[in-house]
């Protein structure tokens, strides 16, 4: 019986994580090169039932839902022409290299800058990395030639802010890099304001669910026994 | 639950940041040499759901708006036909020497004779390297040439040099249309290519419809994120309704 309470509140748990993610992909509607997230919902392992006093198996019951990962969707965004030097964007696959402090990084935010050694660097300071790994020098007249930029492959790529993903080296990527063009959010606010309109609709099932086995119990526990008095 | 909420707030504020370089640009939409203000957007960290449900799952918490410089596009060339008016086509910076000693650099190349017969800039900084025109020569009988010699009747007074720097970005706008250089800027060069043309300035370079483009699309962006604020607290308002 309590199972089903659990069920339901797991279910309203998930949504709120999809909630936050929703939120978060909303909020970078503007954020060059952003990748929005999608959930990917689970259910826990199921469990047997088994009538009691016979051992006869009566079936499987599932125990609710969780959301397993969020997985980046990398699919390509419109490039806008921006007219900037230092804008760059990726037409294809691949990503651009910068050089934190904690390695390498990828990044689809193609909006660099210079710092003061000359170097082409992210919105961060960290330098832009060519093709062969090394920091790109801007010319005198500030500018940098697209093919400068090297397009890096990477796996298991995964959000870790400041536009920059995580995830390890595969090679060169295949994407052509256009100069004055940056790729625009991947964020579809349409389609993310529907999620959320249907999330919440869920999460308030979720709710009616848990109040009607709540109304369950309490009947189970006034009338039960005011029957067995009479 | 509540960093959904944060999330959609951090992306109002971000717009909000946007806004205010929008509203700066086009209230300087006729200010010479003016350059336009480049607004970026970053995700923030992101971190453990923290929840029962989904606690490997690392969800953002919103966005963050920044000023990453400015637009190095060149601005029209206006003419005007006063003989101190120097409009610099390409990258480089006029450099004026301040009341308080330091360098500030600028665009704007409508340029003056103080008293002392000196050249500077409308807020009366002088030029670096300073140039002096003498006793009894006016602003009508001087010269510029496009690589910066002044000269009167065939005398050179001096020369105007440009000057640029590193990281363009960086330098920090102290208003009044100049900038100073900072650390993070490097320090000044000879600016490669850049020429100058007498009787002009160069104006702003701020796109009015670009801007106004922009500005509708905050505005979507503003309304959608306070959207989202809504649903959370919907949400928060049912898991309080659990409990009649």
């Amino acid at each position: 019986m309590d199972s089903g309470l659990y069920i339901a509140a797991s279910g309203m748990l998930a949504e709120q994580v999809r909630q936050n993610q929703l939120s978060n992909d909303l909020a970078n509607s503007s954020t060059p090169g952003y990748k929005p997230q999608e959930g990917q919902q689970q259910s826990f392992g199921a469990l047997l039932l088994a009538n009691t006093s016979t051992g006869q198996t009566v079936g499987t019951i599932d125990t609710g839902v969780t959301v397993g990962k969020l997985v980046t969707d990398t699919t390509q965004a419109p490039l806008q022409s921006t007219g900037q030097p230092l804008d760059f964007a990726i037409g294809g696959q691949g990503y651009f290299a910068v050089r934190t402090a904690a390695g390498v990084s990828y990044t689809r935010d193609g909006q660099f800058s210079s710092n003061a050694a000359g170097q082409l660097t992210d919105a961060q300071g960290d330098p832009v990395l060519s093709q062969a790994g090394a920091p790109i020098l801007v010319s005198a007249k500030g500018t940098v030639s697209a093919s400068a930029l090297g397009v890096f492959n990477a796996n298991n790529v995964a959000q870790k802010g400041g536009t920059l993903l995580s995830g390890t080296a595969a090679g060169r990527g295949t994407g052509v890099v256009h100069q004055g063009e940056l790729e625009q959010s991947g964020v579809d606010p349409i389609q993310t304001m529907t999620d959320m309109i249907a999330s919440l609709r869920a999460y308030q099932a979720g709710q009616s669910a848990l109040q009607s086995i709540d109304q369950t119990m309490q009947e189970d526990a006034t009338s039960v026994p005011s029957l067995g008095g009479s | 639950m509540l960093q959904g909420l944060y999330a959609a707030a951090s992306g109002m504020e971000a717009t909000q940041t946007q806004f205010d370089a929008i509203s700066n640009d086009i209230a300087n939409l006729s200010t010479p040499g003016y350059q336009s203000e480049e607004v970026g957007f970053a995700d923030l960290l992101y971190s453990g759901g923290g929840s029962s449900a989904g606690s490997s799952v690392a969800t953002g918490s919103g966005t963050v708006a920044t000023v990453i410089g400015r637009n190095q596009e060149q601005g029209a060339i206006d003419q005007t036909g006063d003989p101190l008016d120097v409009a610099i086509s390409g990258d480089g910076y006029l450099a004026v020497r301040r009341n308080d000693g330091s360098t500030g650099l600028t665009r704007n190349g409508a340029l003056q004779v103080d008293s002392l017969g000196q050249l500077t800039n409308q807020d009366g900084n002088v030029v670096v390297p300073p140039i002096t025109l003498p006793k009894g020569v006016q602003p009508g009988q001087v010269s510029i040439a496009a690589n910066g010699d002044v000269t009167t009747a065939g005398r050179k007074l001096g020369k105007i040099t440009l000057v640029t720097v590193p990281a363009p970005d960086q330098l920090q706008p102290d208003g009044h249309g100049t900038f100073s250089v900072t650390s993070g800027s490097g320090a000044t060069r000879a600016a490669a290519g850049a020429t100058l043309q007498q009787g002009a300035v160069e104006g702003s370079n701020v796109d009015l419809s670009e801007a106004m483009n922009t500005m509708v699309t905050a505005e979507r962006a503003y309304q959608m994120a306070g959207q989202a604020i809504q649903y959370q607290d919907q949400m928060l308002q049912i898991a309080n309704g659990i409990k009649k």
